[in-house]
């Protein structure tokens, strides 16, 4: 494996590196995350794995280029090195390797991060406005999201979820004055960012991007299970809304409205309540066997109570 | 109530994931001994679960199909939430306990 990272990374950066050995951080079921150092740059590399990707999410070509565009939109991004269609027999993207943390728990609760929680609302707020102004034209690809289509993700599963048909049926009927599309990160929350004592270092994960609604994008940071263990801070886990919104409204010029906000968190809460079953299925089917892949189809009941709540609340 | 994936297919993941990526990492025999006991344990539960009948989700199907014909009852949030909480006190009590 090496042999062939020093020759692709040769390729890609236009001169023989010498490269350390490369290390497997994580063997995603779709995709593979190398470390490599290679001539004195920190490099990640995302390589295709051996299944086939989730369909509604975006390929490793397009991820790149989304990658890219957002490094020209100066989004901090880990920068973006270029992409390999043939790296030991699967195509792969290279970029930057950032330092700080990824995992939510330890962003949410670790000490050392509390001036960085201080900073993040307002910080996640800028990144997401420069995020929403990439021009569409841009990224011609990026698919159309719009409620039928978690719909139809929901019907693919096959299973009786009436409480995710209740928040269904809610969205469809209390639909807020459609905002134009922008392009959306598409799972923009803690988990998917690096964090370092100083605040945001960097956007990641962005195979889920796609054209739809600011708001959508905003709100998503906002569902519980991405809180972390800290449901009373509803930004994340992290911190208050209010800063958050003040910000965005501030660089973007619209007047994103609290109860917009709501509208999107049970939206974001739907869409994460179907993706704990397609993550499931993936198990289930036998295209990705894995413990921790089969146990989301359960715990999708605890986004299912949080469904229920916004219903509650909404109702009230 | 028909949860996937059911006690069985849970079971049948833990079976794969010991024997396919713990049991090769173990090298003290008596750990690998116990380990391969604990697995055939495991296989037991597994084929007893498989003697269980299979649960009857028609009321479940049938109030889903009703809310997505827009066709929802009055007490739709009542009965979905007293079954989710059901789900939930096997699933996940302690999220159950906590969540405020």
């Amino acid at each position: 494996m090496k042999d062939a990272f020093e020759a692709g990374l040769s390729e890609l950066l236009g001169r023989t590196v010498e490269i350390s050995v490369p290390v497997l951080l994580a063997g995603g079921a779709s995709k593979e995350a190398w470390a490599v150092d290679a001539g004195g740059e920190r490099l990640l590399v995302r390589r295709a794995a051996v299944t086939v990707m989730h369909h509604h999410t975006l390929t490793l070509a397009q991820e790149y280029a989304v990658i890219e565009a957002a490094f020209e939109a100066g989004v901090k991004v880990p920068r973006p090195y270029g992409y390999i269609a043939d790296l030991a027999g699967r195509e792969a993207f290279v970029m930057e390797r950032l330092e700080g943390d990824t995992i939510g728990r330890r962003i949410v609760q670790k000490e050392e991060l509390a001036t960085a929680r201080g900073r993040l609302p307002v910080q996640l707020a800028e990144e997401l406005a420069k995020i929403h102004a990439i021009p569409a034209e841009r990224l011609p690809f990026l698919p159309e999201a719009r409620l039928e289509r978690m719909v139809e993700e929901l019907d693919e599963v096959d299973e009786p979820h009436p409480a995710i048909e209740l928040g269904l049926w809610w969205l469809r009927e209390n639909r807020p004055p459609e905002r134009p599309a922008v392009v959306n990160h598409g799972d923009y929350r803690i988990g998917n960012v690096v964090v370092d004592p100083e605040g945001l270092v960097g956007v990641l994960d962005w195979e889920f991007a796609h054209l739809d609604d600011p708001v959508r994008d905003m709100a998503f940071s906002l569902v519980r299970a991405w809180r972390f263990g800290v449901p009373e801070k509803r930004l994340g886990g992290i911190g208050d809304v209010e800063p958050f919104v003040e910000r965005y409204n501030e660089l973007t010029g619209l007047d994103v409205q609290p109860d917009e906000l709501d509208y999107w968190e049970l939206a974001g809460n739907v869409a994460w309540a179907i993706g704990t079953l397609t993550q499931a299925q993936r198990h289930l089917s036998g295209r990705d066997r894995s413990v921790e892949l089969a146990i989301l189809g359960r715990l999708s009941a605890e986004v299912e109570h949080e469904i229920c709540h916004l219903l509650e609340r909404a109702n009230a | 109530m028909s949860e996937r994936p059911t006690a069985q297919e849970l079971t049948e993941a833990i079976l794969e994931f010991l024997g396919g990526e713990i049991l090769p990492t173990l090298t003290d025999p008596r750990l690998r001994f116990r380990m391969l006991v604990a697995m055939n344990a495991l296989g037991i539960v597994y084929r007893e679960l498989a003697e269980l009948p299979v649960e009857d989700d028609s009321e479940l199907r049938e109030l889903a199909r009703r809310i997505r014909a827009d066709d929802v009852p009055p007490d739709a949030l009542r009965r979905v939430q007293a079954s989710v909480e059901a789900r939930l006190r096997i699933a996940s009590p302690q999220f159950l306990e906590r969540y405020h």
